[in-house]
């Protein structure tokens, strides 16, 4: 089954774009003192992993496209754990009224 | 600050613990967080299905290319039998779970041991089978993978025996909890026999998704949210950078996810996004084995999950970790064994070192224990840097070691938490008086957990040591040697607190300490849990030979690691041929 | 046969241990008394069986246990083990008969008593190493709940440093014997293989070293010696009295055992440094002992100096120095105890071990005669007074040693000179003099002390006399197997080109 891959655009180009998009989000991982925004960086390095396995998949892969199933896989599970994530930081909100990474200080880091 | 007891999480105790909060509206508050949070239980449900489907759909969706109709022979999906038992037992107690709290408390704990047990039954049967890869290459139920699930199930096993006390105590539904740790457990052993990419990824993520909701299990403890919630977002972190190199390994290898056609690709590119990718992959690894640096989660996340959950944490998942460990690092970075073993050795001894000398300041049992499991993780590196025969056997062994020994001790302070609700070794002093149970029980396995003879331990970390000596790891040996010296003193001081300290010197909690009985409900199940986990501690040293013979017979009857060792002794014996060729004068000119 | 020595205590232990119900501390310590008879009844059967003639192990007994590890349960017994076997016997008896009827806790205190017993056994009986090492592991933590638990008012530091301190001896001695193991390319433990393999040099001075360290700080040799004095202060006194009379015996038995045996080249060659620090050691433990206030720290630097001795005379390895150094274990291993009984017995009635506060208490009337009494032929017998079992077993050491390192067979010949002042130092002091108990009433007798205490102090006097005056009793058990193992080296030696083993054999043949 041939599959039209777009020639213009050069694999190196997607890579390039889910690197920095990777980088971005390990940036605000790191910087974030919102919670919220933490669960968001995290969701970016998820969006570059799934630029990362269309752009291989359609490229290279184009028969068994296990790229895109894997993508699927990411998206499915990190759906899941942004859902467990968001409600154990509403739970924690509810119990100390912030979301602010600096004053979960409970436990010594 | 008052540092209140896990457990104790009624209105009024559980509100003292907030500095500024209007009594009345939080709690109302907390209420509707329950509520929220169980809104995720079928989000959670999901997962295990999930994993099972990653398993099946990888080859479904190659079917087509391949045009071949697949049947579930072909599929060979016996292999997972043992999963699909567990899978079952986590349905029905879901199912029982609806009827009702009481029906819970009743049915919940059987359902688990049938399931657990016939998974633990058709793992044995899974021993030295005829080996077929499942699911057109995702899993693979070779020996070393049965032997690690069958640590993982037994860990669950053991976990679910002590903690129905303590879920019962916290007021929290039992068959969420048992379903919950049914999932982490259904993950694990997902995890062990993995052998691609794709299922790593889901059968990882079960395990973690359902570790941050086990470590939050205490809504109503604002530690417990806290562990959770750090928890979740380094572990995330953790698996969007595995992705990351998961991704770049699929592009390397020309679109394929297999752990074996990684392997095959890796040998021949060597390029600096390859040394990219096996530092995204090793990181996920270490931080799954707690391995210093990746270790920082580890003693907060212990300190502020229920106890019953560290339990499970610190032996089941750690054993999932070294598995998947093996699988990738011996299954299919072979080629970089070199790079890789390096790396191991940095970081085992960093683990060894950081991990018992930390341990030393600690003033609560479970972080004690935290740190202590730190260095006990470097102790294993030993084994897996070693990459013989010997230092494979001695991992499953003292890993099938350790969850004995680390069990028991866990088993005997979720007693005493449970007896006085203290987590503080000074609190124990005196207790050889009032309990002495726990008190014969923690100090066999903190010696066990120390080496000393004739516990299991003793032998388990002799055959690392031994594995790592003949190997030429002496610099890990010796690190070793020297912080188990280290690690000796701190279990030795938590011995000495309970069986030294005289009556009058004993600590409050202890002076005060209830009347002991057995017959609450759940609390037998904790006594025969704790007596088995240190009976094995104790007498299963001097009876180890058919621990070493099962250890040993794990290594032989794995393929992976059977090349792994023969190409290793390939190339030693070409580098041994190769040695004597005097360098010609012409290469020095 | 042998192993009826590793299972009555061990198995009497844990007997001890989980007897259901509440027992009676008078019934504990009479079941304890009982197994530990039984386990000398035991070793006397097994001296009846032995056979002094043969130079090499007898009795062995051998079980596969763990095959993957070079492990195996392998006992066997010897000249060296069996004398050594036999002491342990009775100084644990003697142990758990001097402690107190009503000392707290007697259910661990016999357990843990009787599990040293076992462990020290297995010890001297192992003929793996792991297996050695096993049990010389096994030890540390009851003596350290020993000490910790019924010692005196710094127990917790003095038993923590000896906890230490004897952990980092067995990680040394472990590191050696997987050096030792795995350089001879076998991964096999056993000891009797071991014994022929031929290393080199350098490898031999490296695990040899390690060995010496780990075995160093057990005897204890002088700059790894700090924790012993610590330890003697704050033990009680059957706890002392097994430390010294046993438990230090561990290594110098494994200084001859392992060290001499399994690396005799690397031995030979550092055998004058080896006497020179026995020198040091004789001497430091000496001239330590004579600054002592404290009666207990006195005896227990004076164990210092004496076991130097075997040092000494395990780096001569002549056959009569080796004779000696294992005259030297026993009769130390006597009068060590002896003198730890009596000043416990003094430290119980008077309350104190000061040597600036005890005085006369040879007083008839009032004080303690036979206490005093035996307590001068303990000192006797310790300075080598001849006809005691120190003289006979400092003999040998000197007569086999001098000839191979004179100069530092005369330091330690001051050393026992020296041993004469501060033990008369002692005696002087604490039993002459006018009487002056610490009590304001001058007329108020001290406390009598019941015979049945003295009893044990009694026989091991009578058995420092009888190996003094009857020493071919011991020598006849012993000569076969040191004998053998003086003339090892030396074979070895004499095989490649010609060492010239004339100064080493000067000695042997001048007996």
């Amino acid at each position: 089954m041939p599959i039209e891959t777009p020639i213009d655009v050069p694999l190196q180009a997607y890579l390039v774009l889910a690197a920095v998009l990777f980088c971005t989000g390990v940036w605000g991982l790191i910087n974030s003192r919102n919670a919220v925004r933490v669960l968001m960086s995290i969701e970016l390095m998820l969006n570059a992993v799934n630029i990362n396995l269309m752009a291989f998949s359609s490229y290279i892969d184009g028969l068994e496209i296990r790229g895109q199933v894997f993508a699927i896989f990411v998206i499915t599970v990190a759906a899941a754990e942004a859902a467990v994530g968001l409600a154990i930081l509403l739970s924690l909100y509810r119990n100390r009224e912030t979301v602010d990474m600096e004053r979960f200080n409970l436990l010594r880091w | 600050m008052n540092r209140f007891p896990l457990y104790r999480i009624g209105g009024p105790s559980r509100l003292r613990t907030r500095a500024a909060a209007a009594t009345v509206r939080s709690t109302r508050r907390s209420f509707e967080a329950d509520m929220d949070l169980f809104g995720v239980l079928p989000a959670l449900t999901e997962l295990p299905h999930l994993a099972a489907a990653s398993l099946a759909s990888v080859p479904l969706a190659t079917a087509p290319a391949i045009g071949l109709g697949i049947t579930a022979a072909q599929l060979n999906s016996g292999a997972i039998a043992p999963e699909a038992a567990i899978l079952i037992a986590l349905l029905v107690c879901l199912l029982v779970d609806l009827a009702g709290e009481e029906a819970a408390v009743r049915w919940v704990p059987p359902i688990c041991y049938a399931g657990l047990g016939t998974a633990l039954v058709l793992l044995a049967r899974q021993w030295n089978a005829p080996l077929e890869p499942s699911f057109l290459g995702s899993f693979l139920a070779d020996d070393l993978a049965v032997a690690f699930r069958a640590v993982v199930a037994a860990s669950t096993l053991l976990s679910l025996m002590i903690s129905w006390r303590y879920v019962e105590r916290s007021g929290s539904p039992v068959g969420e909890y048992a379903a919950i740790l049914l999932a982490a457990t259904l993950g694990a052993m997902f995890l062990c026999g993995s052998t691609d990419l794709v299922s790593i990824f889901v059968s990882l993520e079960t395990l973690s998704v359902s570790s941050y909701l086990l470590s939050g299990y205490m809504k109503r403890d604002a530690r417990s949210g806290e562990a959770a919630l750090k928890y979740l977002l380094v572990g995330s972190a953790a698996a969007a950078v595995f992705l990351y190199g998961a991704s770049l390994l699929y592009g390397l290898t020309g679109g394929s996810t297999g752990l074996d056609a990684v392997g095959v690709a890796l040998q021949t590119s060597a390029t600096p996004v390859t040394a990219l990718a096996l530092v995204f992959v090793l990181a996920t690894v270490a931080f799954k084995i707690a391995a210093v640096p990746f270790h920082q989660w580890t003693p907060d996340v212990y300190e502020g999950s229920p106890t019953p959950v560290v339990a499970f944490l610190s032996v089941g998942s750690k054993a999932a970790g070294f598995a998947l460990a093996l699988r990738l690092l011996v299954g299919c970075f072979d080629s970089f064994d070199t790079q890789w073993k390096l790396l191991f050795t940095v970081l085992a001894v960093l683990s060894m070192t950081l991990g018992n000398v930390v341990a030393l300041a600690q003033t609560t049992m479970k972080r004690m224990l935290a740190y202590s499991s730190i260095g006990q993780a470097g102790f294993v590196m030993i084994g897996l840097v070693c990459g013989t025969e010997d230092g494979y056997a001695a991992m499953v062994l003292y890993m099938a070691a350790y969850l004995f020994m680390n069990l028991g001790a866990f088993a005997c302070i979720i007693l005493f938490s449970l007896r006085t609700g203290s987590d503080r070794i000074s609190d124990y002093a005196g207790l050889y008086q009032k309990d002495p149970l726990i008190t014969l029980g923690l100090s066999l396995c903190l010696l066990s957990l120390g080496g000393i003879p004739p516990m299991l331990g003793f032998f388990g970390k002799i055959y690392l040591f031994f594995a790592g000596w003949a190997d030429h790891q002496y610099l890990l040996v010796v690190v070793g040697l020297i912080t188990s010296v280290v690690s000796i003193y701190y279990y030795i001081s938590v011995i000495k607190m309970m069986v030294v300290k005289e009556p009058q010197e004993a600590s409050d909690v202890v002076k005060a300490y209830p009347p002991i009985t057995w017959n609450l409900a759940g609390m037998g199940t904790l006594r025969t849990a704790l007596v088995a986990c240190v009976l094995v501690t104790a007498v299963g040293g001097v009876l180890s030979n058919p621990l070493f013979t099962w250890a040993n017979g794990a290594v032989t009857g794995t393929p992976m690691l059977q090349q792994s060792i023969a190409s290793s002794a390939a190339r030693e014996a070409t580098a041994i041929a190769a040695a004597p060729v005097p360098p010609t004068p012409a290469i020095l000119g | 046969m042998l192993s009826g020595l590793l299972l009555i205590p061990l198995l009497g232990a844990i007997a001890l241990l989980v007897w259901p119900g509440a027992v009676s501390g008078e019934r504990l310590r009479r079941t304890c008394l009982a197994l530990l008879v039984l386990q000398v009844a035991w070793s006397l059967r097994v001296l009846w069986q032995f056979d002094p003639t043969i130079s090499g192990l007898q009795l062995e007994e051998i079980a596969p246990w763990v095959g993957s590890l070079g492990l195996d349960y392998r006992l066997g017994i010897d000249g060296l083990s069996l004398p050594l076997v036999l002491i342990n016997g009775a100084l644990s008896l003697a142990a758990a008969l001097v402690t107190s009827t009503s000392t707290p806790r007697p259910r661990l205190y016999y357990a843990l008593l009787l599990l040293i017993s076992g462990a020290v056994n297995g010890a001297f009986l192992a003929q793996n190493l792991l297996l050695f090492f096993l049990f010389y592991e096994l030890e540390l933590i009851p003596l350290w709940l020993l000490i910790a638990i019924w010692g005196g008012s710094n127990r917790a530091y003095a038993a923590t440093k000896f906890l230490l301190f004897t952990a980092v001896s067995g990680v040394l001695i472990l590191g050696a014997f997987f050096g030792l193991a795995l350089a001879t390319g076998t991964a096999d433990f056993s000891l009797q293989p071991l014994l022929g393999q031929e290393l080199g040099m350098g490898m031999q001075l490296l695990l040899m070293g390690a060995l010496l360290v780990g075995f160093g700080i057990k005897i204890p040799l002088f700059p790894f010696h700090t924790w012993l004095p610590d330890a003697h202060t704050e033990a009680s006194t059957p706890v002392s009295l097994l430390l010294a009379g046993v438990l230090l015996k561990l290594g110098t038995y494994g200084l001859l055992r392992f060290c001499l045996g399994l690396f005799p080249d690397a031995w030979q060659l550092m055998s004058p440094w080896l006497a020179g620090w026995a020198a040091v050691s004789v001497l430091f433990g000496s001239l330590a002992a004579i600054q002592q206030q404290d009666m207990k720290r006195m005896v227990a630097y004076s164990s210092v100096g004496h076991m130097g001795y075997v040092l000494l005379a395990a780096a001569a390895a002549t056959p009569v120095s080796l004779l000696g150094a294992l005259f030297q274990m026993v009769s130390h291993g006597l009068i060590s105890a002896l003198l730890f009984l009596l000043v416990g017995v003094v430290y119980a009635t008077t309350g104190t071990r000061d040597l600036n506060v005890l005085r006369g208490l040879l007083n008839p009337e009032r004080g303690l005669p036979i206490t005093g009494s035996l307590m001068i032929a303990g000192v006797m017998a310790s300075a080598g007074i001849p006809g005691m079992g120190g003289f006979i077993s400092e003999f040998l050491v000197f007569r086999g040693s001098l000839v191979p390192f004179p100069v530092p067979t005369l330091l330690c010949m001051v050393g026992s000179g020296l041993t004469a002042v501060y033990f008369l130092l002692l005696v002087n002091r604490v039993f002459f003099g006018r009487l002056s108990p610490p009590a304001d009433d001058l007329d108020t007798p001290l406390p009598a002390v019941p015979l049945a205490r003295q009893i044990p102090a009694l026989a091991l006097t009578v058995a420092v006399l009888l190996l003094g005056v009857a020493p071919q009793a011991l020598g006849t058990l012993a000569t076969a197997t040191t004998t053998a193992m003086g003339r090892a080296p030396q074979r070895l030696a004499a095989l490649p080109v010609s060492a010239a083993p004339d100064r080493l054999l000067a000695g042997g043949m001048g007996q």
